[in-house]
């Protein structure tokens, strides 16, 4: 309910000031989200209160209207999940409003998705959204509560200032972590130069170190190849680490034929744990869980001691972009020529630890207008590794859309 | 036909190789222009697959489309800006870099044939003779790549030598000679205030009978564009 403060009215303007002629786009779903959940070293004794098989049921909603330079969409859903915590709510992914002067200078406002950096999976400049869940990045992802200037002096160069209030943690699980919102300023500039994309990146605010930021693209040989990099000092990552400089890096390329495409991209976060730094993290959250659990104690301090296991278990979700510091993904997708058909499989390598989250993927549109997609997604690996310490085993994710 | 070209020659009022591919290059569209486009993949025994589009295009670096159908693909945007090709994916609100040589749409045009049509940027010509194709007399040319980054190393070119300079038919090799595509140039119409060809139809010698159709729908020339709407983040902003 919360990520609707602000877009309501916003929605009740839009819907005022469309009364005339103009573009509409209407789009209606239903999703439905199922995990298989499990007690894991983040989720000791069901810490997170899972039913064994949580799902969340989903309807959606999208309405654009464009009128002239303006622009008003509004992309939200109610869900219904079950499980223990069984309960509605509704959330708006996106509901904005557009104007632009020319195409020289435009202005949006209100909760949007800002498409941050060139990464596929990972975007090491973007601290202005919600990351990307690396293992299926065909979700839709919700926006952040911004307003955002483009200014375009020429077509070789740009610039986007952003204000944004975003969440930290990943969304489409069925708990939430300890994903917490943080108040970002953001300037990119970008240039065309001599075939090359090229963008500068500063960004700032609550709760974070000052980020510099160098996203490159390019095309080479028939491939489009990228590179985002990012440097803070201080870490985002519990413990602080105040003092210590650290480098984040995704790369990676895009090689199309027909109907046939492939992605690759590597992921290296600096201030990801190594294997001793995961051992004593595992050490940390079986000592706070026994502090919690431990009779003797006072039960103020088995309080305190929960509290912090909570903490330390969201850690690999409320971080952003990862807990280890060298991934893998890759992607492979193929429609048939109609576009009726489209079969993808896409894969996650944690290279630090060997988890692999593996997400075969289908998409059926028997008509121009209407799309169902289904999603699996199976997460492997040793059993101390990332993917395999998430109290999940695998999802099954479906969506159907229509378009008016 | 050599006959005609030898009298030509003689008379003086043979055009040079370059100034026929330029006539050739501007006959579909002007300089700066907008168009409505309608793209039909097709393959043997299989549905075929229909795009439309908007388009924009200003000289020979900058060119803009925006599908408009089906409603599923609606707002997927494709931008080239000298070299550089760019990819709007209204799906997932991205903005992704694609090479020019990549097939356009899933059909047998790359992203550079529909961005480039014009030749004389990318190619050296030299006139190869005089032919009648289909029964029309035609200027054969034959286009060398002025460098690795187009799309074909050598072009077999015709073109209409009734003095409309219409293009009639391309031949696409590889440096080797393989002959890997044929554009063939028809459907003379009046649209946008002239006559000219309106059906672009490639064919690949990959999958006999497999073709890729662009019929332009609507045109206009001489549009006055600003170079800023050829820009990734005016690809975001939709229409």
């Amino acid at each position: 309910m919360p990520r609707l403060s602000g877009t309501v009215l916003l929605v009740a303007l839009c819907g005022a000031s469309v009364a005339q002629g103009g573009a509409r786009e209407i789009e209606a779903g239903v999703e439905d989200f199922w995990y298989r959940t499990a007690e894991t070293a983040l989720n000791r004794d069901n810490f997170l209160g899972l039913d064994q098989n949580e799902n969340l049921l989903r309807g959606a909603l999208s309405w654009k209207e464009t009128r002239g330079a303006a622009k008003f969409v509004f992309k939200g859903f109610v869900e219904r999940s079950s499980g223990a915590d069984a309960k509605t709510t509704w959330t708006a992914r996106q509901a904005y409003a557009q104007y632009g002067w020319g195409p020289g200078v435009q202005v949006r406002v209100g909760r949007q998705r800002l498409g941050w950096g060139s990464g596929f999976a990972w975007n090491p400049t973007n601290r202005l959204e919600p990351p990307k869940n690396p293992a299926n990045t065909a979700l839709e992802q919700e926006g952040s509560l911004a307003a955002r200037l483009d200014i375009v002096p020429a077509n070789w160069a740009g610039v986007i200032l952003v204000a944004a209030r975003g969440e930290t943690g990943l969304g489409n699980l069925p708990f939430s972590g300890s994903a917490s919102e943080r108040n970002t300023g953001a300037l990119r500039v970008r240039f065309l130069v001599k075939n090359t994309d090229l963008a500068f990146v500063v960004s700032g605010g609550e709760r974070q170190p000052t980020l510099l930021g160098l996203d490159l693209g390019r095309d080479l040989g028939g491939v489009s190849i990228h590179a985002e990099a990012a440097t803070y000092q201080g870490s985002e990552i519990a413990p602080p680490r105040p003092e210590q400089r650290f480098f984040r890096l995704a790369t990676g390329l895009l090689w199309s034929r027909d109907t046939t495409s492939v992605t690759a991209e590597y992921f290296f976060n600096g201030e990801g744990y190594s294997d001793g730094a995961t051992k004593t993290y595992l050490r940390s959250l079986d000592a706070t869980y026994a502090a919690a659990t431990n009779p003797v104690l006072p039960r103020a301090a088995q309080q305190a001691a929960l509290a912090r296991y909570g903490a330390l278990a969201a850690l690999p979700f409320s971080g952003g972009l990862g807990l280890r510091r060298h991934y893998l993904q890759a992607s492979w997708t193929r429609s048939e020529i109609r576009g009726q058909w489209t079969t993808a499989l896409r894969s996650v390598v944690g290279l630090s630890d060997g988890g692999v989250a593996l997400t075969p993927g289908v998409v059926y549109a028997p008509r121009g207008d209407f799309t169902i997609s289904l999603d699996g997604v199976i997460l492997l690996g040793p059993g101390d590794s990332e993917y395999r310490l998430a109290p999940l085993r695998g999802a099954l994710q479906a969506r159907v859309k229509a378009l008016f | 036909m050599p006959s005609l070209l030898l009298v030509l020659l003689l008379a003086g009022t043979m055009p040079t190789a370059d100034t026929i591919v330029r006539r050739a290059d501007k006959a579909v569209l002007g300089d700066s222009a907008t168009y409505r486009l309608r793209m039909s993949v097709l393959r043997p025994g299989r549905s075929d697959r229909v795009v439309e589009m908007n388009g924009w295009k200003k000289g020979d670096a900058l060119g803009l489309v925006r599908y408009t159908a089906p409603p599923k693909e609606r707002n997927t945007a494709y931008l080239r800006s000298g070299e550089n090709t760019w990819l709007f994916l209204p799906s997932a609100e991205k903005v992704v870099r694609v090479g020019a040589k990549q097939n356009f749409g899933g059909g047998d045009f790359s992203n550079g044939d529909i961005f480039r049509l014009s030749l004389i940027q990318d190619y050296d010509p030299t006139l190869a003779g005089a032919e009648t194709l289909d029964g029309i007399d035609c200027y054969k040319l034959e286009l060398k790549a002025k460098n690795r980054s187009v799309a074909y190393d050598r072009v077999l070119y015709w073109v209409r030598s009734d003095g409309s300079f219409y293009p009639l038919r391309a031949d696409y090799h590889t440096l080797s000679g393989k002959k890997l595509k044929w554009l063939s140039v028809s459907k003379l119409r009046h649209l946008g205030g002239r006559e000219r060809p309106t059906l672009l139809t490639m064919e690949n010698a990959i999958e006999a009978g497999a073709k890729t159709l662009l019929e332009f729908l609507e045109i206009r020339d001489d549009a006055k564009l600003d170079d800023r709407i050829f820009t990734p983040s005016a690809l975001e902003k939709g229409e």
